[in-house]
């Protein structure tokens, strides 16, 4: 066997290409997490201690009574506790996401501790990283219940994002349905991570909001169009002037226009784009991949096991369900056959057969111990004769005939 | 790898929110001490407000530092988080095969859930599949009621009931194999296939037979090790059902009968083997497994997990390529066939391949394998460019041959 043909060397740095957004997500939750709370302590600080200087002066001018001191006092108090509530449920939640963070650091280390591919426990973290996988398909998928049974069982909810999914999931299908309240108020929550993303989120949300208002065709609402395309569309004047000066001439177009590009702003598909968008960004800001991983290993997979025999019209003589001697090839059993089927077959520039092989009289190539072995325990076979595992074909050991493959 | 855990923990200890709380708590403090002292003594109001202006701010400070501190350590994490992660971006390919597709994966994800017997997340997962199906026909096509419905019931795209039961069935065999040690439902259905197992060569229902002597002279349910009574029981078995294996497993029976008479001293026989297999019972669940996945015409493994795993093998080489294919302008889904050879562990390969010694190419229906009379076989190609119609010599040996003598093979 062709030393280049197959290796069990495993380089685990390498490996860590599907597990990313497992240390990736974790991470911008807690600079989320930090963000906010940098801006609490931020707001606080700025209305407490200017309010103490204030009450200060007003007492030190004797302008006010101190029962009114005690008043303004009472009140920063209150706010004060209300930040301390606030910083200990952020405090908590930071807390909850470290620990998240420091058990998935230590299952990825628990790979750089096996040697090879062929080690049992490769097989074991492989397995865990399959479900992973398809509890990250499924959720994105939308079969939130599945994906939180399937993380259940196996115990890797540690492993995967079941919350972040269902809220994406949420905004996602309220857009769906029409409404913008919840994507506005998440674009509210993330605004300075928007500002990067190569999508126009807010802006096509605002824009929604417009067209909303005109799609009545009621007059007076024109004035409320107006004044929210002033407030929330004028500030994109630079980056999105074609879209607002679309936007300005939809006041014109009744909404049964057959009036390209009015038709398509008014089309309620529309809103189905505008659930995809928030998806896209949603993950682009959270470092996710756009395709779920377990699309981009399987493709890769399938691609790598695939050998032009799997969708042959011929049944191969080295891997069928026929005999015990063979064992069939995850690409030919039946849930992965369909799906391989447009996919490029792997690449290989050494035939790989096995060491003893012969031909019988209707041309199938069998290792001869094998084929001998097999023919022994079948039975019903008399000895000096062998049988053809695949067809059944009956044949004198006389007529096998030595074949040397290059 | 190691980066990335130093400065988790060193990020870790530098949070400091819990000192951020101590500071808030410590003004909350300050500020009611003002406020009661006020309370108690109004003409001091003036003093005691504006006493009280720097130890706030200070505190505020002080919650300001410890965040300072996270921040930083916030981004030394980030920083090693790139670097293990560097030049290592998620394949980004625009010739997605497998998104249009979406139901086949479905479909592969619920019968790999089958197969390993999580039957409830099985159950859910078709259930959450056929509702979000009915809501898009719905959303699609709101006047065509009675066709949905007929959609609905299209079996086509989920594993069949069929298949279900029959895993179910493998999953109640196994967990009585196992838990109870109970052969007797994998003995009935090896009996119940046993033309099919024969065909394939099998010698499952032997091997279950075999075991299931050993575990009656072994005491049966309390397994104390050999007694008379297990014993008889043992023989009073073999009479029973061996008769049916003595053409093919003579030597094997003779060898279980022989075995009786070292019954006293089992451990020092030449029998020992076959009495104390500690992994006897995995054994013959593992082939149990094979044969009835075989059989449904599956693969042993789940061929869901083997192809993931296969895929996380082969995209650190299929990405190297990607990045190089790039610079030239072309994608490699486009190709029927990976430009690059992709190294998998030996487990891995299934089929003989067949690449032709003269064109290098692997050989496919429609330029089969061809096998010449001197045994050398050749692509159907390669043979057609080499004789051009008439004799030639095998590029191999010295022996001539006409093109007409050479046949196709089946590897």
């Amino acid at each position: 066997m062709a030393a280049e043909l197959t290796s069990t060397r495993l380089n685990a740095e390498n490996h860590l290409l599907l597990d990313q957004s497992l240390l990736r997500l974790p991470h911008e939750l807690a600079r989320r997490n930090f963000k906010s709370f940098q801006r609490l302590v931020e707001r606080e600080r700025e209305l407490v201690l200017p309010g103490l200087k204030e009450a200060a002066n007003a007492s030190m001018s004797n302008s006010r009574a101190p029962d009114q001191a005690i008043a303004a006092l009472d009140a920063m108090i209150s706010r004060m506790q209300g930040m301390k509530r606030k910083m200990e449920n952020l405090h908590q939640e930071e807390k909850s996401i470290h620990e998240q963070s420091r058990k998935r650091i230590q299952h990825l280390e628990s790979l750089q501790q096996i040697p090879s591919l062929a080690d049992v426990k490769y097989d074991q973290w492989s397995r865990v990283r399959l479900n992973r996988l398809i509890v990250d398909h499924m959720l994105r998928s939308g079969y939130l219940e599945s994906a939180r049974q399937l993380a259940h069982e196996k115990g890797i909810e540690g492993l995967v994002d079941l919350n972040v999914f269902v809220q994406c999931q949420r905004i996602a299908d309220s857009l769906r349905h029409g409404e913008t309240k919840d994507a506005l108020q998440w674009c509210g929550e993330n605004k300075a991570a928007l500002k990067k993303s190569q999508y126009n989120l807010e802006f096509e949300l605002r824009l929604q909001q417009y067209i909303e208002l005109i799609r009545s065709g009621d007059r007076k609402k024109y004035v409320d169009a107006m004044m929210h395309a002033k407030k929330y569309l004028a500030p994109y004047i630079e980056t999105q002037s074609a879209d607002i000066h679309r936007a300005a001439g939809l006041l014109a177009f009744p909404q049964d226009t057959k009036a390209e590009p009015y038709k398509s702003l008014y089309s309620l598909e529309r809103w189905n784009r505008l659930s995809e968008l928030f998806i896209r960004t949603h993950h682009e800001l959270l470092s996710l991949s756009s395709r779920p991983l377990l699309h981009i290993a399987l493709s890769a997979g399938l691609s790598a096991l695939k050998t032009p025999s799997c969708h042959s019209a011929y049944t191969s003589s080295s891997s069928n369900s026929l005999s015990t001697t063979t064992s069939v090839c995850p690409i030919c059993s039946t849930e992965l056959n369909e799906l391989a089927r447009n996919m490029p077959y792997a690449h290989h520039t050494k035939s790989y057969v096995e060491s003893d092989p012969i031909v019988l009289p209707n041309g199938r190539i069998y290792g001869q111990q094998r084929l001998i072995e097999l023919s022994k325990n079948v039975g019903c076979v008399d000895s000096g004769k062998v049988k053809d595992p695949t067809t059944g074909e009956i044949y004198d050991k006389s007529e096998m005939k030595k074949v040397y493959i290059m | 790898m190691e980066l990335v855990q130093k400065e988790h923990e060193r990020l870790v200890k530098k949070t400091k929110a819990a000192q951020g709380l101590k500071s808030v708590q410590h003004s909350i403090d300050l500020l009611q001490n003002a406020r009661d002292a006020i309370a108690a003594d109004p003409s001091q109001a003036s003093i005691i407000l504006a006493k009280l202006q720097n130890p706030v701010k200070a505190s505020f400070d002080s919650i300001n530092d410890s965040l300072k501190e996270t921040h930083s350590g916030l981004n030394k994490y980030s920083k090693a988080l790139d670097k293990l992660f560097k030049d290592r971006p998620l394949p980004s390919m625009e010739h997605d095969l497998l998104s249009s597709q979406e139901h086949l994966i479905n479909r592969a994800i619920a019968m790999h859930l089958l197969r390993e017997g999580q039957f409830s997340v099985a159950a859910t997962f078709l259930s959450e599949m056929a509702e979000k199906k009915a809501a898009e026909n719905k959303q699609a096509n709101t006047a065509n009621a009675t066709e949905n419905a007929a959609s609905l019931l299209d079996i086509d795209e989920v594993p069949s009931g069929e298949v279900r039961k029959q895993f179910a069935t493998m999953y109640y065999i196994l967990h009585e194999l196992k838990e109870n040690n109970n052969l007797l439902p994998a003995i009935q259905w090896a009996r119940d296939n046993d033309e099919a197992l024969a065909a394939r060569g099998s010698n499952l229902e032997f091997e279950l037979c075999r075991l299931q002597f050993v575990w009656l002279f072994h005491g049966a349910h309390d397994q104390q090790g050999p007694t008379p009574a297990g014993r008889q029981a043992a023989l009073a078995y073999a009479r029973r059902e061996f008769h049916g294996f003595l053409p093919r497993y003579l030597r094997e029976v003779q060898q279980l009968m022989g075995a009786m008479a070292f019954c006293p001293n089992l451990q020092d026989s030449p029998y020992r083997s076959i009495f104390n297999n500690p992994s006897a019972w995995s054994d013959v669940a593992h082939s149990f497994t094979r044969e009835f996945c075989s059989l449904l015409g599956l693969s042993a493994d789940s061929p869901l997990y083997i192809a993931a795993t296969a895929g996380a093998i082969a995209l650190p080489t299929l990405l190297k390529l990607q990045t190089i294919m790039k610079a030239k302008r072309t994608e490699w889904t486009t190709e029927n066939e990976l430009p690059v050879e992709i190294p998998l562990p030996p487990s891995y390969l299934f089929h003989s391949i067949f690449v032709c010694p003269v064109s290098k190419e692997q050989t496919t229906d429609e330029n089969p394998p061809m096998m010449m009379p001197c045994g050398h076989v050749i692509a159907e190609e390669s043979l057609k460019r080499l004789c051009k119609g008439s004799r030639f010599k095998c590029p191999y040996c010295p022996s001539e041959s006409h093109p007409r003598e050479a046949r196709k093979v089946f590897l």
